[in-house]
Formats: C-alpha cells, structure tokens, sequence
C-alpha cells in the first residue's frame, strides 16, 4: 500500500486552548496503482484535511499515516525531511490564488520540478507538456497568472502539478469554477491520466455525476468521520444518502423519477446520459 | 500562533467586566502615574496588596496575569541585574575578586552546554537562566585556577539590593494593571474607548474615528492573513518548497513564493471590504451610528472615585515625603 491511514485523528487549534476535531479516527489504504478514488462529503466534513495527511502537509493529533515506506507522526521530526514525500504525491489545492506567484505561468509550472533539482530546460518542457494537458495551450506560457480567470488558474494550479509527475494525484475540488464542458474535459484528462501510467488518481468533489461516471472507489466523509469506503454503484443503491448530506447522480434522479410517473420497467443505475437514454428506448420498445 | 495575536480578552462576568472601556483606560493610565509618583519599597507594598485586593475581588484569574508576564521577563530580569550592578550606593555589602582563568572560562563552556541541554527539556527556562546567571559567577569566584587572563571585582551595595526589588514590584504592578485592562476589555471595546477619549484631538486635525477604524480593522484582519499564509505556505510545501527545510539558497525563493500571493491576496481583500463597506453606505469621515453605544454605570463611578482618591493620596505621600 502506498499510503496508509492508521486511527488517525486531527484537530485544528481554534482560540486558546480550544481545539477543533476536523477529522477523527480515519484508518484507509490507498494502493499506489489502478484506482480513480472519490472523497466526498458534506462542507466542513474534513476533506482537505484528511487530503494534507495524504503528503504530509499536516501531522496527524493522534495515529500515523505510512507514505511511501516514510512514518509520518504526531510530532514533525526536524531531522527527517519531508519534502521529497511531495514528489511521490502531488496535492493539487482547493484554491489556486494560494500558490501562484511567479511573473509568467512558465515559470510558476517550473516552480514544483526545479525544487526537486530538474534542470530549467527539462522543467521548461514539461511545463509546456503540462499546460497543454490542461487544455490550455502554449500562448499561456507567457501571461502573467494573475490576469487569468478563476478557471483559468485552476487549471494553471492543476499544470504545476502535473509537471511534478507524482506517483500518486490528489485533487481538492480540481473541477469548481470549471464550466461544463471543462469539467469534463478535466475529467477526461483525469481518466486518460490514469489508463496510461495506471496510477492512482484522488479526487475530492461535490459533483455525484462524476463520481459515479468516472470513479472506481468512493470514501464517503461525514462531521470528521469515514463512514463509508465502497464502490460508487454501492453507494449509490442505498436509500438514505440525503442524511449523509449527498445526492445521486442526475441519470439516477431522472430515470427513477420516469420510473415512477410512467411505471416503466428500467434499470436506473446508468453512468450517463447516453446509457440512460439507450436504456429507456429499449423499456418503450423502440 | 493565533491567540497571541486575538489579545488576551477572556470571556467572563464580574466588576471589571461591567466597567465602560473609558473608565478603564483612564482608570488604568491614572493609578501607573499614581504608583510611579510613590517613592518606597514600604509603599509600593501597599499599592501591591491594593491590586491584590481588586484582582481578588474582580474575579480575575492571578495564573492569566502571570502568564501575561512571561514576555517581560528578560526585562525584569535585565532591570534587576543592572540595579545590583551599577547602582553603588549605600553601604558595601558584597566584594569579591573574580577570576577569569583558563579553568574558570573552561567551566563556563561546559556549565553553558549543560545549561542548553536541560533547556532543551522545555520546563522551567527562566528558573534554568537565573540558575545560568549565578551559576556563572560561582564559578568566576571558585575556580581561580590555571592560567589567569584577568580578575574584577564584583560588589553589591545596599541601594542597588533595594532599588533592584523596588523596580522590580514597580514594573510587576504596571503590568498586572495593564494586564487587567486587556483581559477584561475585547479589543473592540478598547479601540472605540480610545476613539471616543481622542476626539477632542479633532480641534488639531486628528480624526479619531479614522484612527479607531484602522485600529479595529487590523486587529481583525491579522488572525486571516496569518491563515492565508500559512495556507500559501501549504501550497507551496506542496510543490516542494517546504519552509521547514531546504538549505538558505532555497528559503530567498521560498520567502518570494510566500510574500508575492500573500500581497496579492491582502490587496484584494481590502478592495473586496471596501466595495462591501460602501455598498453599505460607508463614507469616510461621516457620523456613523452604533449597535453598542458606550454608557456609564455606577461601578465606573465607583472605580473612578477610587482611581482619583488613590491618585490624591499618593500626591499627598509624595508632598509630605
Ligand atoms: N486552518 C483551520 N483552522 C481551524 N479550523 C479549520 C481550519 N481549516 C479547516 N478547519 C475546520 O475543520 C473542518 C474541516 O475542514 P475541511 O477544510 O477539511 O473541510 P472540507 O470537507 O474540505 O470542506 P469543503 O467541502 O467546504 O472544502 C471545518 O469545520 C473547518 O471549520
Ligand atoms: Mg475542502
């Protein structure tokens, strides 16, 4: 296993002497290869906290997280370092304007691999393999990130990464202030990521289409805790999910809906709008 | 990291809880003047048992007040030494020959390794400096062995013994008064205190409202900013600039990476508050309403009538002394 969660518990310090318990005791395996690995939940339910354990950004209050054969602990060991932990898993932000700060998107592309000692003319290329991955294309290089749009930075945010090449991809919310198209898009990218180098792929999102269209596992987080870690086809056949604060999927929503008004004999658990529009010319007879 | 920068202010009920900010400071401001007007060690004892008294009966907690200490130590401590050693006054009643010599430097190495390693432990720094301190001079005086590079004499005079502890109960008291202030008073009610005592400043152009907003304004940003930068430096750990680590070539850069979205984040944050300000018809220098008009009540006339026989009486010390 490439990261291994163990009873790990976090709490923020919130005032003087108060804490508060963001995430409470969180046991997970994470495989290095071969998943596409969803994290949802409700606002404030501890997603990006848990995420920062994932490449030690934050040191669990109680537990310990196994990153690559690295013990990460309560205390930050001054002597051990850290840093190349970040090379095996790459953590793309919930929000952008955290990290952009060079005069050109080159530039702040080649940030992450020159600090892991790549050469600026290999840094450069890759910076350029990155931006157009994120389907932007090389007039980008140039500008300056400030002047670009929400989803534009996004996506320049995401295109640092990349450019790491890490073992393992961690996303908050990689696919807010995305438009539609875009998100799929991103998703695309996700996925054809993933089939070509097989590695494991974590995404942390609200958005129940793409978790049951593209994702293989789904953790399911709720006030701190993991309450469910299963397959999004399993999570989705249960009945109760507004109490975990989640939705299903549109196809879902509207093929039960149809079901109902119309007493159709369908089988509503389609991954997408194609399939469900296949499946409900076969129950009509066309 | 946060709290420090919140204030001190503890939520509770009691005396000086009830007080109208106003009172406070000026109460505050008046009894420093009163106990730097008093002139003996005698004296200020009494002051100190009277402010005993009054964190006694306002439910003050006395571990806060001491906590509130901690920072100023290293000034207690350096007053106190600089009395015992330049004050030569009054009778003689310590002279010693101090030997500086190879065995004696030799024993200071090791007695400042020592005394590194068990503060490393953590507990009792200070004990474990003045421990340091005197430690020193023992072994200057005990060990005039091997070769000797010099001597000095060390002597201690009566008037240094008793102005050192004079200065000492002076400054303690100050800084449990002004401690008093800032646990009882949220920093909110502090500044609109001031703004209202500096508005008279107007007649020379000061405009306290002004003052009072910026005031108020900080002290509400800085515990944000702190998060976006520890935020910004998450991000860019991340990426792997980890400001725990990397050689001093790395950290120049690593500063920029902080600095540059910290700047930007700030700069777009004062435009967002300004845009939702005005849109709520904020216009700088215009009279504006209150939720929480500030208000007299009998115990601010019960403290400033203490405050003022308190400052009479030390005049009247002072006068006859
Ligand atoms: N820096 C911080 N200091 C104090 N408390 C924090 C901090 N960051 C997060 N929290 C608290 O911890 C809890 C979990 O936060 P977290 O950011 O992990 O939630 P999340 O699941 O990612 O939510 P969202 O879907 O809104 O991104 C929240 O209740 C939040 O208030
Ligand atoms: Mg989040």
């Amino acid at each position: 296993m490439a990261i291994h969660f163990q009873h790990v518990s976090y709490q923020y310090p919130s005032g003087s002497y108060q804490f508060y318990q963001a995430i409470n005791d969180i046991s997970l395996s994470i495989p290095s290869q071969g998943e596409m690995i969803a994290i949802v939940g409700q606002t404030g339910s501890g997603k990006s906290t848990l995420a920062q354990h994932m490449n030690a950004l934050l040191f669990p209050s109680s537990g310990s997280v196994d990153i690559f054969g690295s013990t990460i602990r309560q205390k930050r060991d001054k002597k051990i370092s850290y840093n190349h932990l970040r090379k095996h898993v790459g953590l793309v932000f919930q929000f952008p304007e955290y990290q952009l700060f060079e005069e050109t998107v080159q530039k702040d592309i080649m940030f992450g691999p020159m600090n892991f000692k790549i050469s600026a003319a290999d840094a450069a290329e890759l910076a350029q393999k990155a931006i157009v991955q994120v389907g932007l294309d090389e007039t980008y290089l140039k500008r300056n990130p400030f002047n670009l749009s929400g989803g534009e930075k996004k996506r320049v945010s995401i295109a640092g990464i990349l450019a790491l090449d890490p073992d393992i991809l961690v996303l908050d919310e990689p696919t807010s202030g995305l438009d539609p198209k875009g998100k799929s898009q991103m998703m695309e990218l996700f996925t054809a990521i993933q089939k070509q180098t097989d590695k494991t792929i974590i995404i942390i999102t609200h958005d129940m289409d793409l978790v049951y269209r593209y994702m293989d596992r789904v953790i399911v987080m709720h006030e701190g805790r993991l309450i469910r870690d299963e397959s999004p086809d399993r999570l989705f056949h249960r009945k109760n999910l507004a109490e975990l604060h989640l939705d299903y999927p549109e196809t879902i929503s509207v093929l039960a809906a149809i079901k109902a008004q119309f007493s159709l004999d369908i089988d509503i658990y389609q991954k997408d709008m194609d399939a469900a529009l296949v499946e409900l010319r076969r129950a009509v007879g066309k | 990291m946060k709290n420090i920068v919140i204030g001190q202010y503890i939520p509770g009920k009691g005396l000086f809880y009830r007080m109208d900010p106003r009172t406070k400071i000026i109460s505050v401001i008046t009894l420093m003047i009163a106990i730097f007007l008093l002139g003996s060690i005698p004296q200020l004892l009494v002051a100190f048992s009277v402010c005993a008294v009054m964190m006694w009966v306002g439910n003050i907690p006395v571990k806060r007040v001491i906590r509130g200490m901690k920072p100023l130590i290293i000034l207690l401590l350096f007053t106190f030494f600089f009395q015992i050693f330049f004050n030569k006054e009054g009778k003689l009643l310590l002279d010693e020959v101090m030997h500086v010599t190879v065995v004696s430097v030799l024993g200071i190495v090791l007695w400042t390794i020592i005394w590194r390693l068990l503060a490393r432990i953590g507990k009792f720094k200070t004990v474990l400096l003045l421990a340091y301190i005197m430690g020193i001079f023992v072994l200057f005086r005990f060990l005039p062995f091997g070769y000797s590079f010099t001597t000095f004499r060390f002597a201690i005079y009566e008037k240094g013994i008793e102005m050192s502890i004079f200065v000492i109960i002076r400054l303690v008291i100050i800084i449990s008064l002004s401690t008093v202030l800032t646990l009882t008073t949220k920093p909110t009610d502090l500044t609109q205190g001031l703004e209202s005592l500096m508005r008279p400043l107007k007649i020379i152009g000061i405009r306290s409202e002004d003052f009072a907003l910026i005031i108020s304004i900080s002290l509400r940003y800085i515990p944000t900013i702190l998060d976006e930068a520890f935020k910004i430096m998450a991000a860019q750990a991340s990426r792997g600039a980890d400001f725990a680590e990397g050689k001093l070539k790395d950290k120049v850069k690593q500063v920029i990476s902080l600095l540059v979205p910290m700047f930007i984040i700030a700069f777009k944050r004062s435009e967002d508050l300004a845009d939702a300000m005005e849109s709520r018809n904020f216009v700088p220098g215009k009279p504006r309403t209150r939720i929480h008009e500030l208000r007299f009540g009998w115990t601010d006339i019960g403290v400033g009538v203490f405050t003022l026989a308190a400052l009479a009486l030390t005049i009247v010390l002072k006068v006859i002394g």
